[in-house]
């Protein structure tokens, strides 16, 4: 710079003291900007990633949510219909636990603007490797279904049962229907962007396994086996 | 400001004498002021917003402490006398039958069907204990209590930390090696008396921390644990016939319904229950 004003003549010191007032004006501008910028997002309002419409945890949340909701209902069914303590109770932990689920689940939904419910009418098409490598055989035939829900001719059947043979039937529609919900599970385990949802669908992987286990055997203590 | 308009106005009119001889002439003070009041006002904002940000981390790392998070995922850690074990959830027993706890009192295991009403409550007399495992693993906290230490002002301090906070129960447990005992699922804490801070903060690490208890989302409303008049509390020691530690219904259905040894053993009395 100083080589440039010797060098060169009058105008050229004007121009130089011009552009460095200028500079500093600009960097003045910026620093002040920046502190207007740091002043309005002092809230903290960080909004935590929102995951995207094709996300696993906006996938698993719906269809999850979907899942609870028919053990819910089979859940209600038990625990008006049984006399036995032992299966109005498990109906009742069943129904009150998923039944949080499924608020936890649409909360999250609610709060990243996602519908409650898949839109097309499509289930788990965020599990990309699916459920082909799982149960596809007996998939095939439950059009829309998800894996372990039951049919509508299975609810019916449900509820007009009573005594040891509505208890029976509820544990095996509820254990198949415990198993079927677990690969969903798994793969959110593994794969939710959001540490939180991994987190329920772990621990919803851990604590349907130890239930599916506690049906087993109340099936067996009735004379009974699980559905094949 | 004053100065400022002084300067330009010298400037633009001496503005051709200026370019011969001036290469060190004056100063443009007022472009100086006007940089150094822009950059004192930055500083200011900087600093303002530096303040305010260090103070709202302090709060929010004080608050976060004991608050459980992805980051932080068992504040417990970080309480002194914490006693930590791995159970294996969802075992359970007959309303008849009692588990051979490896804990008194105990904070995980096999547990009854039932679990206690965990929706607040102070119980005035002693539970079975069996019932009150089964509330830790929906992600209660238990606050036992040695009946012939703690009575009067403490046992208040101690109920209103319980009663009416949901997921909190609290009970009197005789023999109790400590005046006080906290027990979340996998967590114990025992403490000498009720004005020890870390009971707060067992409490707000553990109640329903979503890393730590088995069930997210069980409830503790009981529809088949009669609140008002609960299975008292055994007080003799299990007998040979007692569940281990590794028993409960889902064992035996593993084993193939094998019996454990110890049913083999002669029933000994056990006191009603």
């Amino acid at each position: 710079m100083t080589s440039e004003d010797t060098g060169r003549q009058p105008r050229s010191g004007t121009t130089a003291t011009r552009a460095v007032v200028l500079a500093v004006a600009v960097v003045a501008v910026l620093l002040l900007g920046a502190a207007v910028g740091l002043l309005i997002k002092l809230p903290g309002s960080d909004s935590a990633g929102t995951p995207g419409k094709d996300s696993v945890d906006i996938g698993f949340a719906q269809d999850m949510a979907v899942h609870h909701l028919q053990g819910i209902t089979m859940a209600n069914t038990a625990r008006d219909k049984s006399t036995n303590p032992a299966i109005r109770q498990l109906a009742f932990d069943i129904e009150s636990t998923q039944l949080e689920q499924v608020g936890r689940m649409k909360g999250w939904l609610t709060l990243w603007g996602a519908p409650e419910q898949s839109t097309d009418g499509t289930h788990m098409k965020w599990m990309t490797s699916s459920s082909h490598d799982h149960s596809s055989s007996s998939d095939a035939g439950r059009a829309g279904l998800m894996p372990g829900m039951a049919t509508s001719e299975e609810l019916a059947k449900l509820r007009s049962l009573s005594g040891t043979d509505l208890d029976v039937y509820f544990l095996q529609l509820m254990l198949r229907h415990h198993q079927g919900g677990a690969p969903m599970a798994e793969y959110a385990a593994r794969h939710a962007g959001v540490p939180v949802v991994r987190t329920l669908a772990d621990n919803m992987l851990k604590s349907q396994s130890s239930e599916g286990q506690y049906m087993k055997q109340l099936i067996t203590e009735r004379g009974a086996a699980p559905l094949p | 400001m004053t100065s400022g308009k002084k300067t330009k106005a010298t400037r633009s009119s001496v503005a051709a004498a200026r370019s011969s001889v001036v290469a060190n002439k004056p100063k443009p003070w007022g472009t100086i002021v006007a940089v150094i009041a822009v950059l004192a006002l930055a500083v200011t904002v900087f600093g303002y917003a530096y303040s305010q940000i260090s103070d709202k981390n302090q709060r929010e790392a004080a608050l976060a402490k004991w608050n459980p998070s992805e980051e932080n995922k068992d504040p417990s850690d970080q309480i002194q006398g914490v006693v930590k074990k791995e159970y294996k959830a969802g075992k359970h027993v007959q309303p008849t039958q009692r588990v051979g706890y490896d804990q008194s009192p105990p904070f995980g295991g096999p547990h009854d069907g039932a679990w206690a009403n965990c929706t607040g409550i102070a119980y005035p007399k002693a539970v079975r204990t069996e019932n009150m495992v089964h509330s830790l693993e929906h992600g209660a906290v238990w606050i036992a209590y040695n009946p012939d230490q703690i009575s009067g002002e403490p046992l208040d301090k101690l109920t209103k930390k319980a009663e009416g906070q949901q997921y909190t129960m609290i009970s009197p447990y005789p023999g109790l090696d400590k005046p006080i005992s906290l027990q979340a699922w996998g967590h114990q804490l025992k403490v000498e008396n009720a004005d020890d801070e870390r009971i707060d903060q067992f409490i707000q690490s553990l109640r329903r921390n979503q890393y730590t208890y088995p069930e997210i989302g069980a409830a503790c409303d009981s529809t088949t644990f009669d609140v008002d008049n609960p299975p008292p509390f055994v007080t003799d020691a299990p007998g040979a016939d007692a569940v281990p530690m590794d028993g409960g219904v889902e064992d035996q259905a593993e084993t193939g319904g094998t019996p454990p040894a110890t049913d083999a053993a002669p029933p000994v009395t056990q006191p009603s229950s």
